[in-house]
């Protein structure tokens, strides 16, 4: 049982920590872009603002997955006898 | 779930409530504090409308700025067909960001911080979409687009419709518990003055995820309203 919840904290932090990766370089690219967007075409910002919080939000959901699979090992886990 | 989290964030306000009024107990805990985001809503809502003016006040004019606000960003993805959904989306922004904020009242747990509340409201989206799919298409009409471009995406398309509300629940919960729980950490580890910052970033993170599953409604409502493609 010890190794049962050794593994599972260990398991918890690698998703988190792993899954925040990838979303976390899409978002800063996204940002990235977004503001070089806007400094070309200040007009243009509400349009660019809106779709980048909607990339962004598909992005981040990637990240929520790795959150709740995180959340489930650490609160309720089925292995856990 | 319910147990385990938020071992130092203090006595909690449903459970001494529960203990003063054991006829409560066959209810579960966020269903009461949803109908206190509820009564908070009625109560504003109706604090609004009671003596509506010409050159609006007080309530009346905060709600008249947030609906304003809202119906135009809806109308301007959706255009002129956008009136027969512009309550619903309206009134799920409102909801959301009220249980969103509902989390940093002590003694208070958010509604949308258990997984059942947005499950419920993202179904709802999602028949939503369905249901005004077939009545702007008609059924055939609506159901054919399944096939496109080509008969063989039809699996694909099927997971794609699945994964809108999977992603649309999780991704709510999980922003909010998420927040939450980093608090109640937070708070177990140091019990004043340094939550507070995070709590403040789960201001923010409460507003952004009511937009974005609003708007994100709102893309695809638009996915099944504009023209056929």
């Amino acid at each position: 049982m010890e190794l049962v919840n050794a593994a599972s904290v260990l398991a918890a932090g690698l998703a988190i920590g792993l899954g925040a990766i990838g979303p976390g370089i899409g978002q800063g690219t996204t940002a990235g872009k977004a503001l070089e967007g806007i400094a070309r075409q200040p007009e243009n910002s509400g349009d660019i603002k809106t779709t980048m919080i909607l990339g962004m939000a598909i992005m981040e959901s990637l990240a929520i997955y790795a959150l709740v699979i995180a959340l489930i090992l650490l609160y309720a886990n089925p292995y856990k006898g | 779930m319910s147990e385990g989290h938020g071992g130092g964030h203090g006595p909690e306000l449903v459970p001494l409530l529960k203990t003063a009024l054991p006829f409560l107990n066959a209810i579960p805990d966020t269903v009461i504090y949803t109908w206190f985001v509820m009564a908070f809503i009625i109560g504003v809502a109706m604090a609004a409308s009671k003596k509506m003016e010409m050159v609006p006040r007080g309530w009346q004019n905060i709600m008249e700025m947030a609906v304003d606000g809202l119906s135009k960003l809806v109308e301007g993805t959706l255009g002129p067909k956008s009136k027969k959904v512009i309550p619903l989306v309206i009134t799920f922004f409102i909801f959301i960001l009220c249980s969103n904020y509902s989390g940093i009242i002590p003694t208070f747990k958010p509604p949308t911080g258990d997984l059942n509340t947005p499950v419920a409201l993202a179904l709802v989206v999602f028949f939503t979409i369905h249901i005004v799919g077939m009545s702007e298409r008609g059924i055939f009409g609506y159901w054919k687009h399944f096939l496109e471009p080509f008969p063989f995406m039809l699996p694909l398309n099927i997971i794609e419709e699945a994964a809108k509300p999977v992603s649309l629940s999780l991704r709510l919960f999980g922003n909010v518990m998420g927040e939450h729980v980093v608090v109640a950490v937070l708070f177990m580890l140091v019990p004043y003055f340094v939550p507070v910052p995070m709590q403040m970033f789960g201001l923010f993170t409460g507003t952004i995820q009511a937009f974005v599953f609003t708007i994100l409604t709102v893309a695809y409502l638009s996915n099944v309203m504009g023209e056929h493609h």
